[in-house]
């Protein structure tokens, strides 16, 4: 009913992901902001102009109120990455990742399931892609077949592995189960130095299979990622490039909206309900007729499925990758992912994985961008927070071209700074960004009242 | 929402009168797939088709006809709102019966009471709870009931009473029928006659036993085309239509609930949401954000009263806008009551600021945001409450009926409001003001046939020339409005012979979000006195807040802060009236008020006498 949000005349619309019209505007809008992201818009890059352009009618010729902000007319950072593509890379990642930490949310989040094994189920689906789309012949195996059987086939693969060690995981709970998916990290490292056929060399990894999108083992595909073409624009209006980077990040962006619809639906499916009913008692669950031993298997099932295609698809965007690269630190940041965006929330998750993998490039591109700066405003804060090694500097942040003093330097800054974010938000706001996000949310629902 | 789909057709009355059954069916056959109610079940507003709600009444009235239900006997429905209420009630209407409702609240003897006294032949009982109030009578006394239909079936497994009969048996009892005698039912609405006694209202008898007054199809039309069909009273200009939504929770054996929900229903064709229960209003409100809207002065305090203390609660912030906001809403209500509730421009212009950033949220929050039409009745309200409502751009109209004339007397038009008053009498009716007593006296074909069975009373309730007293006092307000001073007998008299009416200074006690209910005594004293219960909910919540723990109910009412607070409350009251008119002394009830117990009517009224007897000693510690 138009205007009446809390009126549900069925479960279907009481269950809706987005459940007002206002919603769907904002999502809508933000995923076609997504989608627009790597192409130049020309006014949002480079600096701000100080003057507004003499053709427009009426401000033309005017000075700007952002322009005349002296940071601003040095270029903003923030929004630079629009066509930059130094962004779009971290931002493709992003979305690669977020989709592995989707699975993790359904097993870690959902079924209460907490497993340090992730990356081992990544490792499993980018073997998987290896071995279905990597070239032939040589001392690696490699079968050449095409994106759409490779990269659904590395998901299942790691599922059926999920469910293969699963039986083993349903009989442990809390910190034996850390313990035993832990072990799985290893192994794989172990496996891989076994079969370089498979992962290819102990510490150059091997090349693995391209985005580009064929039918059936055709020399042109259908869609050639791996090139750069030229687009002509709606009407003949405009033609422009697309660069290789912006159709792996159009491609990304596709699988992750995809998959985070998938994870969406699941989680308010029977199974999801079945999962959250574990998480919070299994003997409860089991009581009300949830299948303990089933919904676990179907968890990490489902969760090493995400974990698959997202390996696969991280392998192809790096090009080569390690077998040991596939460790421990990459399971634990996908726990600091959960931790930060908030555990059981797919928005989340997504925020959290945006936030994990961003604030570090932030941190670098802006101490970079500070570097740079030789006077102004924009200078006098560069030599109050940056070392270049020169004799009356005292800021605590060095470049990397320093050699180690007293300074941290800014990889080491954003350890830090994640050490101390994720025990920020462990005391604060256990739900993490979600948490925020409700509050400012419940602050504006409530309005004009507290409650 | 999407668009009815709406046919011409020929009226379905079959060659009969006109009657609430009819125009059911017409609603049917017209627009099958519209939606008639909603009812919340499992936390899903669960939706009935005009199509399954006639298939239901019609199998009901078959029902009935297998029970054996002749022409003008009565059907007694005892049961909250629900759409098994309206189903039964238009389906007895279609047999040519006549529906009688109770109170859910009713206690057992009184249930006795209006099964005798109205030789109810049909008992249709919500629940365990309601049907045990059956067998709680007298046997013999209430032989006549054949038959109780219960709505519920919990609790049921160790009954086995032969006169029971579950909802479902019910409608196949009505199946069956129709399988053998398909046309009965259209027969018997073929037969209608404008007369036939469609419904007995029992008056809630604040003076003495209920009376059971006679309505007849041609009262109900006449309500339909003076109450609710008069575009005039609709500030949009435009009369109830099928995208409008009422929210029903009102009980229906009340006339006005059956005026706003169930004729509106049939007249326009808005849709029916039923309330989870009274105490879920406020919740359910916000859920339908109804485009009608009819309630009690009770619910009209409730709802002001929530506002308040949700805003005294709130953060730091939000408190602080609040208060510049109604301090606003303050100026604007005095403004447009000022101005016969149209705006003033500088009422529009503060208006319009403070609609976006906060009226509008607040209207929400209240449940009306959508609410195109709000009106008062069924007893007097606080000109305070209104105002308030009014400032956040929610007018409300006050209106003025009685069961005796349909509801139909008087009501307040957009544009031409005035506050205080309940309005000009609707165009072409009979409403005159007795020139001795100035009781409001009534004449139109809304009047009722009279009481069921107590012809005694009923002439009574005539005047020699054939109109209907009212035993309401009332005054011309500028010639054209009507003003009500009081019940006729409620009238204090003072030792100084001195004439009072009590309910306008207890309005002004009860806009007090902390009193529920005042009574104003004085008759034959040297000066007035009050008894004042509080309202446990805000004063309970008041008191937490400054750290004051009480036990129990009357505890707190002999808290020192609760008494000052009533304290200031009575003393700003007595600010606005005469000095002859000011309240000396007052006492806390120790106890909550209940129908059970004897203090209130069914419909949360006062009942006067019987409140000066189980409260004497207080009454007398004052004088």
């Amino acid at each position: 009913m138009r205007g009446r949000p809390k009126l549900f005349t069925s479960y279907e619309a009481d269950a809706a992901i987005l459940p007002t019209s206002l919603q769907r505007w904002m999502v809508g809008g933000f995923v076609a902001l997504l989608f627009l992201m790597p192409f130049d818009i020309p006014f949002l890059t480079g600096p701000v102009p100080r003057a507004f352009p003499d053709s427009w009618p009426i401000l033309g010729g005017r000075f700007t109120i952002l322009g005349s902000i002296p940071i601003l007319q040095d270029g903003i950072p923030f929004v630079r990455f629009l066509g930059d593509s130094s962004w779009l890379r971290p931002m493709t990642e992003v979305f690669i990742l977020a989709i592995a930490a989707l699975g993790l949310n359904l097993l870690a989040g959902f079924a209460g399931q907490v497993s340090l094994g992730h990356a081992f189920f990544m490792g499993a689906g980018a073997c998987t892609a290896a071995v279905m789309g990597g070239e032939l012949g040589g001392t690696r195996w490699g079968w050449g077949l095409p994106i759409w059987i490779w990269l659904p086939a590395s998901g299942i693969v790691a599922a059926a592995i999920g469910i293969a060690v699963g039986p083993a995981a349903v009989r442990l709970r809390g910190l034996y189960l850390a313990i035993l998916t832990l072990g799985l990290v290893f192994i794989g490292i172990h496996l891989s130095r076994v079969f370089p056929q498979i992962a290819g060399d102990t510490e150059a990894g091997r090349r693995f299979p391209e985005f580009d999108i064929k039918l059936w083992r055709e020399e042109t595909p259908l869609i050639n990622i791996s090139s750069e073409d030229t687009v002509t624009g709606f009407f003949g209006l405009n033609t422009f490039e697309v660069s290789t980077e912006q159709k792996t990040y159009l491609f990304a962006l596709v699988m992750v909206v995809i998959m985070t619809f998938l994870a969406k639906n699941i989680g308010r499916s029977r199974t999801g309900r079945a999962f959250q009913a574990i998480r919070d008692r299994d003997i409860a669950a089991e009581v009300m007729g949830v299948n303990e031993v089933k919904y676990k298997l179907i968890a990490f099932g489902i969760s090493s499925f995400f974990a698959g295609i997202a390996g696969a698809m991280a392998a192809s965007f790096l090009g080569t990758i390690a077998g040991n690269q596939w460790s421990l630190a990459l399971s634990v940041e996908f726990i600091a992912i959960l931790l930060i965006g908030g555990a059981g929330t797919t928005s989340g998750v997504l925020m959290g994985t945006f936030f994990v993998i961003i604030l570090p490039e932030l941190v670098e591109q802006v101490t970079e961008w500070l570097a740079e700066r030789e006077s102004g405003i924009t200078g006098a804060i560069a030599d109050l927070l940056l070392t270049d090694g020169g004799g009356n500097d005292f800021g605590p942040i060095s470049e990397p071209s320093v050699a180690p003093g007293w300074a941290l330097n800014v990889f080491d800054w954003n350890v830090v700074i994640f050490g101390v974010l994720i025990v920020v938000f462990l005391i604060f706001e256990p739900l993490g960004l979600f948490g925020i996000w409700i509050r400012v949310r419940n602050y504006w629902k409530g309005w004009p009242f507290s409650y | 929402m999407t668009a009815v789909e709406e046919r011409a057709i020929t009226p379905s009355t079959g060659g009969g009168a006109t009657t609430v059954a009819s125009l059911a069916k017409d609603w049917a056959i017209r627009s099958p797939k519209h939606i008639a109610f909603r009812e919340k079940s499992f936390g899903i507003w669960q939706e009935f088709s005009w199509a399954d709600a006639w298939e239901l009444i019609e199998l009901s009235a078959h029902a009935l006809l297998s029970l054996g239900v002749e022409v003008g006997d009565r059907v007694t429905i005892h049961s909250e709102d629900r759409p098994e209420w309206i189903i039964v009630d238009l389906a007895t209407v279609a047999v040519r019966a006549t529906t009688v409702g109770l109170y859910p609240t009713n206690p057992a003897a009184e249930v006795e009471y209006t099964l005798i006294d109205s030789g109810s032949v049909i008992h249709i009982a919500e629940d365990q709870e309601q049907v045990d109030k059956v067998f709680d009578c007298d046997p013999e006394k209430t032989s006549n009931v054949r038959s109780i239909v219960y709505l519920e079936p919990r609790g049921f497994a160790n009954f086995d009473d032969e006169r029971l009969i579950f909802w479902e048996k019910f409608l196949d009892l009505g199946r069956e029928h129709r399988e053998k005698n398909p046309g009965a039912v259209t027969e018997r609405m073929a037969s209608a006659q404008p007369d036939d006694v469609m419904t007995l209202v029992y008056t809630s008898g604040t003076t003495g036993p209920p009376k059971g007054a006679m309505l007849t199809n041609q009262n109900s039309l006449y309500a339909i085309e003076k109450v609710v069909s008069e575009v005039a009273a609709y500030p949009d200009g435009k009369a109830p239509n099928t995208k409008d939504q009422i929210l029903t929770y009102l009980p229906l054996c009340h006339v006005a609930e059956r005026i706003f929900s169930t004729w509106t229903m049939l007249a326009g064709g808005p849709t029916l949401n039923f309330a989870e229960s009274i105490e879920t209003v406020a919740d359910n409100l916000r859920e339908v954000q109804p485009t009608l809207f009819f309630a009690v002065p009770r619910i009209w305090e409730r709802l002001h009263a929530g506002v308040m203390i949700r805003g005294a609660d709130s953060s730091w912030f939000k408190a602080r806008w609040l208060g510049v906001g109604l301090k606003a809403a303050d100026f604007i209500g005095k403004a447009k009551v000022a101005n016969g509730g149209n705006h003033t421009v500088a009422s529009r212009v503060l208006h319009a600021i403070f609609y976006p950033i906060l009226f509008r949220a607040l209207q929400e929050r209240v449940g009306l945001r959508h609410c195109r039409r709000a009106s008062s009745g069924a007893a007097p309200i606080a000109p305070e409450v209104l105002q308030f409502f009014m400032g956040i751009g929610i007018e409300v109209y006050e209106l003025y009926g009685m069961t005796e004339n349909s509801a139909v007397a008087t009501v307040n038009y957009p544009g031409r409001l005035k506050l205080g008053t309940v309005g000009e009498p609707y165009e072409d009716i009979g409403l005159r003001l007795d020139e001795e007593t100035g009781e409001i006296q009534t004449k139109h074909p809304g009047v009722f046939a009279g009481y069921w069975g107590k012809p005694e009373k009923t002439a009574e309730t005539f005047t020699d020339d054939g109109w209907l007293k009212t035993g309401d006092v009332g005054e011309w307000v500028d010639g054209t409005h009507v003003k009500i001073v009081d019940r006729m007998k409620d009238i204090i008299i003072t030792s100084g012979g001195k004439n009072i009416s009590p309910s306008e200074i207890e309005n002004t006690l009860k806009a007090s979000p902390f009193i529920k209910e005042a009574m104003v005594i004085g008759d034959g004293r040297k000066y007035l006195t009050a008894l004042i219960a509080i309202e446990l909910d805000v004063a309970g919540a008041w008191a937490l807040r400054r750290n004051i723990s009480y036990t129990t109910y009357r505890d707190l009412t002999e808290k020192p802060e609760i008494i000052e607070l009533v304290q200031k409350s009575v003393d700003e009251t007595n600010e606005k009236f005469a000095r002859v008119e000011g309240i000396k002394k007052f006492a806390m009830i120790p106890k909550e008020l209940d129908h059970e117990d004897g203090e209130l009517t069914a419909t949360q009224k006062l009942k006067r006498s019987a409140m000066l007897e189980l409260f004497s000693d207080l009454v007398e510690s004052m004088y």
